[in-house]
């Protein structure tokens, strides 16, 4: 089996890549021009492609020979516009040279922002309600593009008959990847823990990426839409905790309840700040929610579908992300 | 009236954005190349259709009002089109690629009886307004000088200087520099009038795509002179205004709402230094206060000359009264704009694609 990877230059793209090896897959990993592959360090049997989803001609020839689409690649930084262009009109570019080829299969990677935080009590899941129009304009630049992005990919593969799965991950952590958006606000050494007991929906690198390994491979993932998380999730108090330890940072954490804080942003939203949505992320209440609301999380379908269990468990994960490398690894 | 968009990337936000706080206008359709962006942009401002080919967008809705939001070089063709079919044209800056294809725009609005406008926002914020009402009043005495500068990374990933993708920007000449030049030209024109003659200075500090990324000229003009630069090193961003009179100098920065004068005053001349200071340091520190607020409670910003311009071109255009940009200076300005431009030929038209190729792998 084949499969083409886009972002596979990624944080974690270049993971999926020697997971897919390690399941006997050939990979082709698609990275952009410039991007520097050489410290990746993977074996020669990897056929780099390069090219840019926004402008490339020629992403046709992307597909040749190649039997599932494994969709990694988006913008995770920059303006609003920059990361539509990124990450919806470049899978509108690719899924349109997608079309003229024999590839019928895309594993796609999405995203938790795309669930309606707000209206979302108890567990979230994959029957939890998607951020409805227009509420998700309200939203920040990435939660709209992942949302446009499935929507896109969805409405291609409905068009063309071809199979679909779609994994939405929580936040993805790993080495030099481990401060998340949901340990609160850091000012200096000082860090507000927003709801210190609330779980943070969360899967280590290497774990998310055995999954969209698995869910490239598996034919009962065809069809199917999972969550990606490594378990319930840590609480941010004792996460947060272990990145200061990790990290050997020193900070003072300071638990801020999670009801009081959701209640003074509401407040300020509606009245000094009239609804400006050009505030920062925490101070725009649904934005305030998609990233803190106190919420259960499962990976119970991943698990009864492909019958998957992460790999790798929390404390190896800890030592992976926060262990110095090894000499080799360095000099890799 | 019936406005329409063709291209809906960032600064059509921007413009979406003013138009739908202007009565009278009914944003009714939107166009892009890409069907997500513009299918987007019309759920977003709830506009009723949305295209991907503006010819048929222009057939089936008739605007009276197009507003051209594309890369520079496709401006020429996409204004050409929308003035044959009727409609009053607001083009972003640069309005083209070069001074002859906007002569040939002139041309083309002139027969069809259509008016042709250039986005020169910054003119319409507050500040300029202020330095120009003093200059009516008296109080800024005549002109002397204007100094305009920019201090912009465009350096960063991600933007002009994007390895990965080439910026439309390149295809002009000078590069993404060039891109800023009507802002420049714009201002300098305003205060001191149509050139006269230009000397310029086109460097390149860093390592990056960018053909040059510093850039000076010394203006000589009408009434008075200019001095006009950009620097992608420099740093805070800013962009500095600096009106020389003969009895007061004002300056500002048009990315904040920063605006100070220092004038002969009455009093010791010795104490004028410290009363000059005593008065810019209030100004200053309402201004700070003021982009503080303003960042906080919304609003547009630093585009808030973009709101003021459109604003008064429907006015403009429902009333028939006179429009705040006209064709006579869109063409002083672009005559401004060309003098500035680095000698040589222009480069691509077309902004190049990477073709996707690979490498390694097997056999």
């Amino acid at each position: 089996m084949k499969a083409l990877i886009t972002g596979a230059g990624g944080f974690l793209g270049r993971h999926v890549v020697t997971a897919l090896l390690d399941r006997g897959a050939e990979v082709r990993a698609m990275v952009r021009p410039a991007a520097p592959v050489e410290s990746l360090g993977w074996p020669k049997s990897v056929e780099v492609y390069r090219a840019d989803l926004r402008s490339s001609r020629d992403l046709e020839r992307a597909f040749d020979g190649v039997d599932v689409l494994v969709h990694l690649a988006a913008a995770v930084s920059g303006g609003e516009d920059a990361q539509f262009a990124a990450t919806v009109v470049g899978t509108e570019r690719l899924l349109e040279a997608m079309a003229g080829t024999s590839c019928r299969r895309v594993v796609l990677a999405s995203s938790f922002s795309v669930y309606d935080w707000s209206a979302i009590d108890g567990t979230l899941d994959e029957d939890s309600p998607l951020e409805p129009i227009p509420d998700l304009y309200a939203r920040d630049g990435y939660s709209v593009a992942k949302s446009w992005q499935e929507r896109v990919t969805r409405k291609a593969c409905a068009a063309h008959g071809w199979d679909l799965t779609v994994l939405r991950p929580g936040f993805i952590w790993g080495r030099d990847h481990a401060y998340l958006a949901a340990l609160g606000i850091q000012v200096a050494a000082l860090h507000l823990v927003i709801g210190p007991l609330t779980h943070v929906p969360m899967t280590h690198v290497e774990n998310c990426a055995h999954l969209f390994a698995l869910a490239a491979v598996d034919p009962r993932a065809r069809g199917q839409t999972l969550n990606v998380v490594d378990g319930e999730g840590e609480r941010i108090w004792s996460f947060l905790g272990d990145y200061l330890r990790g990290t050997g940072q020193r900070g003072l954490r300071i638990p801020v309840p999670y009801r009081l804080a959701h209640r003074v942003v509401q407040l300020a939203f509606g009245t000094v700040f009239r609804r400006n949505l050009k505030l920062p992320q925490i101070l725009i209440p649904v934005r305030f929610e998609s990233r803190l609301k106190p919420l259960r999380f499962t990976n119970r379908r991943a698990r009864e579908v492909l019958g998957w269990t992460p790999p790798l468990d929390f404390q190896t994960c800890l030592q992976r992300t926060f262990q110095p490398l090894g000499p080799e690894r360095t000099a890799a | 009236m019936r406005a329409a968009l063709i291209g809906a990337g960032q600064i059509a936000r921007q413009h979406l954005t003013c138009l739908e706080g202007i009565p009278g206008v009914e944003l009714a359709a939107i166009c892009d190349l890409a069907p997500s962006v513009a299918e987007c942009a019309a759920e977003r401002h709830r506009i009723s259709r949305w295209y991907t080919d503006h010819r048929a967008m222009l057939a089936e809705v008739r605007p009276a009002v197009v507003h051209v939001t594309t890369p520079p070089s496709s401006h020429l063709r996409l204004a050409m089109d929308a003035l044959e079919a009727g409609a009053h044209v607001v083009v972003e800056k640069p309005v083209t690629s070069t001074l002859a294809e906007l002569e040939q725009l002139v041309r083309r609005a002139e027969q069809t009886g259509r008016t042709l406008i250039e986005d020169y926002n910054y003119l319409f914020n507050r500040a300029p307004r202020e330095i120009l009402r003093r200059i009516e009043t008296g109080e800024l005495g005549n002109v002397v000088h204007v100094e305009v500068s920019i201090c912009l990374d465009i350096l960063g990933p991600g933007g002009f200087a994007d390895p990965n993708v080439r910026h439309p920007a390149l295809a002009l000449r000078g590069g993404a520099i060039a891109d800023f030049l009507p802002h420049l030209a714009s201002l300098a024109h305003l205060f001191v009038g149509r050139h006269r003659s230009v000397r310029t200075l086109w460097l390149k500090r860093s390592s990056s795509v960018l053909p040059s990324d510093e850039f000076r000229a010394v203006v000589e003009a009408e009434r008075g002179t200019a001095t006009l630069s950009f620097s992608s090193s420099s740093q805070p961003d800013s962009f500095w205004l600096r009106v020389h009179g003969t009895r007061m100098q004002a300056s500002a920065n048009l990315f904040e709402t920063r605006v100070t004068f220092d004038g002969l005053r009455p009093g010791p001349k010795p104490l004028r230094p410290f009363v000059n200071g005593l008065v810019e340091g209030k100004d200053v520190a309402r201004a700070a206060v003021g982009t503080l607020l303003r960042k906080f409670t919304g609003g547009p910003g630093s585009y808030e000359g973009l709101f003021e311009l459109l604003a008064r071109v429907y006015r403009a255009l429902q009333n028939g009264t006179e429009l705040p940009v006209t064709l006579e200076q869109v063409l002083e300005v672009n005559r401004l704009v060309e003098a500035l431009k680095p000698a040589g030929e222009e480069p691509a038209t077309q902004p190049l694609r990477l073709a996707g190729g690979r490498e390694g792998g097997r056999p």
